[in-house]
């Protein structure tokens, strides 16, 4: 047995050993220890070293509040951890843990040099020094402060772990299972309600766990806990989680859990993830969370093996570990003394009580005397002796405000207790109102904002009766909230360890407050005095001395430092505490792996892909694939040898002499059905629908209110009240949305619906001198001929025996179909297409030839030629405004002044002087390139690309004044700062005419 | 096409064969005429399902309604409802081929799908159907018995749909 460990004591398995390492050293604990009781077991405090200073730091807490114990684990390759909490870790047979923030090692770190410059590292340091030079910033400052910032090491590997999430549903949630948690889950668990019960521990019981002396029921504490726990578990409507943390509470009742499901185990199965995230919606909430021990601050305060007199019982009743043998007891709290009382009744030589009060219950000193303990009551702490372990605490009376003469006393731990700080953060995510407690001199609980009920020591009560009967009463108003009547659970507590305590600023010293060391915040490494100073450099509100200081910005979120840090900064401004403020909790309530909340998205479920019924064939033909919205488009097919240029170069060759198929499947459908869906169509695009023949189709174009560009597409009228509308594929979602607003809000008077058929059908386009040769033999039911079908129709018919609704329109210039098939049948289409397409040399292309063939059109790509600043006249398609049509979204916003106004950016081609320059997509333009800088940008290009078939390349742009300027010569820049000039065209670079669609 | 995509004794996951889906709009107050067009009266209240045979309707909105049919029948619906529409405005459209339907069924079936699926599925009835969420895709869920469950979801989702509910399955395997 380790030398620390008490026999017969706590809550561990002391006849399983389970060895671990720490730093490279085996240690070795037992099955339900933590790193950190394991450590201790073996009389190890030192833990790691501070952020700033470097400073030696030991465990102070047996909690996830921990600001010192930060530990990296290594559970298997990429699946380290850093600033785990060693008080929180369990330790299991192999784990491997190390120490952070020291070179080269714990107990020699060179880094410690910081802690001899302190008078150097005041608050407010890296805004006074990092100041001058300013050339400094980039070279010196901006990497020595990126080197310093953080604590540990991230991980560089990919993490092999997977992460899990789920949705949960309950009547009573209750966050905490300590007395009022578990006397809250009772109530509500008897009267019916579904229940979840959660703790952050392994283990459930919370304060019972470490006080097991008391009864409860007449039962001893932990056989009370035994049986409540067991009752839960019989109760099918009661849910326990162990292990769980609720990292946020969000609006109405949403509840952020985190489970931790496998850093426990030696051998996880590998289907098992390693965290659960829960999203819980309780009707109502508990909060049970208990109160948070307050450290002292005094000189040497953080000096390894002083730690929270709670911590230190627990360590001992639940773990069955001395943290010293000799200790001090430092508190201004009566519950401090018993846990000098438990202390020495398992076997340690309690050095002496020191109590900062002027007066204690008698009864405590009487206590204390029974068991031969010193008591020193009116005393101050002045100082602690010991580097890497403290060896003696210095005392003084303080009489009437003065500080008497010191005395040392030797010890190997002190226990500190300043007060309970009620847990609220969960209540402070909900942004309900705190109130001060000017007597107790803690913030409790005021205005909730949501059906939540807060019990025990978080609203400020002490002693596990208080406790049992606050949360039984609180289990009960929920399920009175909840509209259910049932009585309330009461608690026969007998040994109960009642008690009370102040709180209090830096405590007196009879030495140079100025040069003490006394912190108030471990993990930050902030002082007393960095607070009196921020205070002095006209810091008023806590919101600012938190900052100038970063007191309470650590990963603890100033669970130990906030309460301390205010009372400093009241005392320094003259104020009492509210006036001061309280900074905001905020989630997660303690760090929370990114796997958590990413869950299963990753690899290749991290985001939607959303794939066409063609996307097999396209990927088993070597096609690359460019995201757009949420799909994945074929882009090009490269054959062997070919980049992106080439592929796209024979693809749009190809097209042009003779077919080409390309997978259209993902513009966005919409089927608008209705008597009034004329009317609507008028309404809502610029275009004139009434005369639109059954049978014909029209190019769209939808505004937003503001008249700028919203959408396009080809529309086909299929009956009297019934439009085919296609929108442009990211736009789909939007679209759809957009209509059924206006349907809904605006003219709910329509009979007219609308319908998203995106995904029903499969569209595929073939363009081409031979696309009705190709694609005539396929249909039926459909005269396609260029005499019967004109550009810019529509017919229902079948194709390759599949149901279609065959669109005449184009995107390329070239004769043009587009084939929608129900979806099943998209692929079979496309093969029949493919197959027969042979004889043709037929040609599948991909987006960007696409994009390459509309553009040498002039036809706009709504999101790449528009930004949302564009109108129809801006892009010189006016022509798709119905002029005689009374009104259209966006109709009287093309009337505004500045819409009229001259000088709008204009889309217009560029052609560069040299014919093989290719320009950059988003290339600002000037007009004189020998102006001033900074010069005036009139305009940026939208498209570019080589175009084969002119055999040069193309732009378009938008440009001030864009249309006026026909011919000019402007500029933009080139790569060898020399500025290329490109000259003012038409955007219908290829066949102006539309000679090409005329193919019989 | 059916073949179980993954099973274990808690739940199995298996993809269904398509039927004949329409999307129904219409004013409420001419229910009846839909009603006759497809001869199965329709539920009034968004989220209640009605079922005859292989015709089942579910109310999924104030004026929408999902209805199935055996595959054989879609192109008779059409025309049952082509003929009133003259008299009685609506609109009908066929979304067989937009969604893909998976089955969920066993006694985990309900908290598998509580990965992915924020509504509280204990207060959905069965017969019943929701439009709602699976993770990042839009699906409506409809509710058979009280361990069995279908998920209709936009074909180009399904994978992802899918590979979430596979890999959630085995953590359902591993006890977790």
């Amino acid at each position: 047995m380790t030398k620390y460990r008490v026999k017969g004591k706590g809550r561990v398995n002391h006849a399983k050993p389970v060895s671990f390492t720490f730093d490279g050293d085996r240690f070795e604990g037992v099955e339900g220890d933590t790193v950190a009781s394991a450590l201790l077991a073996n009389g190890v405090h030192l833990m790691g070293r501070s952020f700033k200073y470097h400073r030696p730091r030991g465990v102070v807490t047996a909690g996830s509040e921990e600001p010192n114990a930060l530990i990296g684990t290594t559970r298997g390759k990429g699946q380290f951890e850093p600033n785990t909490r060693a008080t929180m870790q369990e330790i299991y047979p192999g784990l491997k843990t190390e120490s952070q923030n020291k070179w080269p090692s714990l107990a020699f770190d060179l880094g410690a040099i910081n802690d001899r410059l302190y008078m150097l590292f005041s608050a407010g340091f890296y805004y006074k020094t990092f100041m001058w030079p300013r050339s400094f910033w980039d070279s010196v400052y901006e990497p020595f402060i990126r080197k310093a910032a953080g604590l540990g090491k991230a991980p560089s590997e990919v993490d092999p772990d997977s992460y899990a999430s789920r949705y949960l549903h309950c009547d009573v949630l209750v966050v905490g299972s300590g007395p009022s948690g578990i006397a809250a889950a009772l109530s509500a668990g008897r009267a019916g309600s579904k229940v979840v019960l959660l703790d952050e521990h392994a283990e459930m019981g919370g304060t019972l766990l470490s006080e097991p002396s008391i009864t409860i029921d007449g039962k001893e504490a932990w056989d009370w806990l035994e049986a409540a726990l067991a009752e839960l578990d019989n109760l099918p409507n009661v849910t326990r989680m162990t292990r769980t943390t609720a990292m946020g509470y969000y609006h109405q009742n949403m509840i952020g859990l985190v489970q931790k499901l496998t850093d426990h185990l030696a051998d996880a199965p590998t289907a098992a993830p390693r965290e659960r995230m829960w999203r819980v919606r309780a009707q109502e909430v508990v909060l049970a969370q208990g109160a948070i021990e307050r450290p002292m601050v005094f000189h040497g305060n953080d000096t390894p093996g002083i730690m929270m007199a709670g911590a230190a019982q627990t360590f001992l009743n639940r773990f069955g570990v001395l943290v010293g043998e000799n200790p001090v007891v430092l508190t201004s709290h009566d519950s401090a003394w018993y846990s000098a009382f438990d202390m020495a009744d398992a076997g340690a030589n309690v050095v002496a009580i020191v109590d900062t009060r002027p007066e204690v219950p008698a009864a405590l000193v009487q206590q204390a005397m029974k068991r031969g303990i010193d008591t020193l009551v009116g005393h101050t702490a002045t100082g602690a002796k010991g580097r890497l372990r403290v060896k003696a605490l210095r005392v003084n009376p303080v009489r009437h405000g003065k500080v008497g003469p010191a005395q040392m006393l030797n010890c190997d731990a002190v226990l500190v207790c300043g007060g309970w700080t009620p847990s609220l953060h969960l209540f402070s995510h909900t942004k309900g109102s705190l109130h001060w407690d000017p007597e107790a001199k803690v913030y409790l609980p005021g205005h909730k904002t949501e059906n939540v009920h807060i019990a025990g020591a978080g609203r400020g009560l002490w002693g596990i009766a208080a406790a049992l009967e606050d949360g039984a009463k609180a289990g009960t108003d929920a399920v009175k909230a909840l509209g259910r009547m049932t009585g309330t659970a009461t608690y026969e507590v007998s040994n109960d360890r009642a008690g009370t305590g102040i709180t209090q600023k830096e405590l007196p010293t009879d030495r140079s407050a100025g040069k003490a060391k006394a912190f108030v915040d471990f993990q930050n490494d902030v002082t007393a005095k960095d607070i009196r100073l921020a205070v002095r450099e006209g810091m008023k509100s806590i919101e600012h001395v938190k900052r100038y200081t970063t007191n309470g910005m650590a990963t603890d979120q100033g669970k130990l430092s906030n309460m301390n840090g205010l009372t400093i900064a009241s005392d320094a401004l003259g104020k009492e505490a509210p006036q001061v403020g309280l900074t905001t909790f905020r989630p997660p309530y303690t760090p929370t792996t990114f796997g958590a909340f990413a869950g299963y998205h990753k690899g290749k479920h991290f985001e939607v892909t959303r794939r066409t019924p063609i996307d097999s064939w396209a990927e088993e033909h070597g096609a690359a694939f460019e995201p757009v919205a949420l799909w994945r488009r074929a882009w090009y097919f490269p054959q062997a040898g070919e980049d992106m240029h080439k592929a796209v170069a024979r693809e749009c060759k190809a097209t042009r002499e003779s077919v080409g198929i390309f997978d259209a499947s993902t513009l966005g459908k919409i089927e608008v059905s209705g008597p009034d869906a004329t009317e609507f169509m008028n309404r809502m695009y610029t275009n004139p629908w009434t005369k639109l023949g059954v049978g014909r189709a029209r190019y769209g174009l939808l505004l937003g209110e503001d008249g700028f560009i919203r959408d396009d597409g080809v529309i086909g009228r299929m009956r009297d009240d019934l439009f085919h509308v296609t929108t442009t594929t990211g736009g789909a979602a939007r679209v759809l949305n957009m209509m059924e607003d206006y349907l809904q809000t605006e003219w709910p008077d329509l009979k007219v619906w609308l319908t998203s058929t995106t995904e029903e059908w499969a569209t595929i386009a073939l363009n081409g001198p031979n696309a009705r040769k190709l694609l005539a033999p396929f249909v039926e039911g459909a005269d396609i001929s260029a005499e019967a079908m004109q550009h810019m129709s529509v017919v229902e018919c079948t194709v390759g025996g599949f149901p279609a609704r065959l669109f005449r329109i184009s995107f390329t210039g070239e004769l043009g179909f587009e084939i929608n098939v129900p979806a099943r049948h998209g692929k079979a289409l496309w093969e029949k297409l493919w197959a027969a397409g042979q004889q043709y040399d037929i040609c599948p292309y991909g987006t960007e030839t696409m994009h390459v063939l509309r553009a040498e059109k002039g036809f706009i790509i709504v999101g790449q030629d528009t930004d949302g600043t564009v109108t129809p006249l801006d892009a010189g398609i006016g022509w798709a405004i119905g002029k005689k049509k009374p009104d259209f979204v966006g109709k009287r916003s093309l009337e505004r002044p500045d819409i009229v106004a001259p000088g709008r950016k204009q889309l217009v081609g560029l052609l560069t002087d040299d014919p093989k320059t290719v320009l950059t997509e988003g290339a600002q333009i000037v007009d004189d390139p020998n102006q001033p800088k900074p010069m005036k940008m009139i305009g940026h290009v939208t498209s570019s690309y080589w175009s084969e078939a002119l055999g040069r390349s193309i732009a378009m742009a938008v440009v001030e004044g864009g249309f006026d300027r026909m011919d000019q010569t402007l500029y933009l820049p080139g790569e060898s700062g020399k500025p290329i000039t490109a000259k003012v065209t038409s955007t219908m670079f290829y066949d102006p005419a539309g000679d090409r669609l005329k193919v019989e | 096409m059916n073949a179980p995509v993954t099973s274990f004794d808690a739940v199995s996951v298996t993809l269904l064969p398509p039927v004949a889906r329409f999307n129904l709009r219409i004013d409420p107050k001419d229910l009846s005429a839909a009603a006759s067009a497809f001869g199965l009266t329709l539920p009034t209240k968004i989220g209640e399902g009605a079922q005859n045979g292989d015709r089942a309707a579910y109310c999924m909105g104030p004026d929408e309604w999902l209805l199935h049919a055996a595959e054989s029948d879609q192109q008779a619906i059409v025309s049952a409802f082509d003929k009133v529409r003259a008299t009685t405005p609506h609109s009908l459209v066929v979304i067989s081929d937009r969604e893909l339907t998976l089955s969920i069924k066993g006694p985990a079936a309900a908290e598998l799908l509580s990965v992915g699926c924020p509504i509280d599925l204990s207060r959905l009835p069965i017969g019943g159907a929701k439009r709602t969420v699976f993770d990042y895709a839009q699906v409506v869920l409809i509710r058979d018995a009280e361990e069995a469950f279908r998920l209709e979801v936009w074909r180009s989702y399904m994978p992802h749909v899918q590979g979430i509910l596979e890999i959630a399955t085995r953590e359902f395997a591993a006890g977790y």
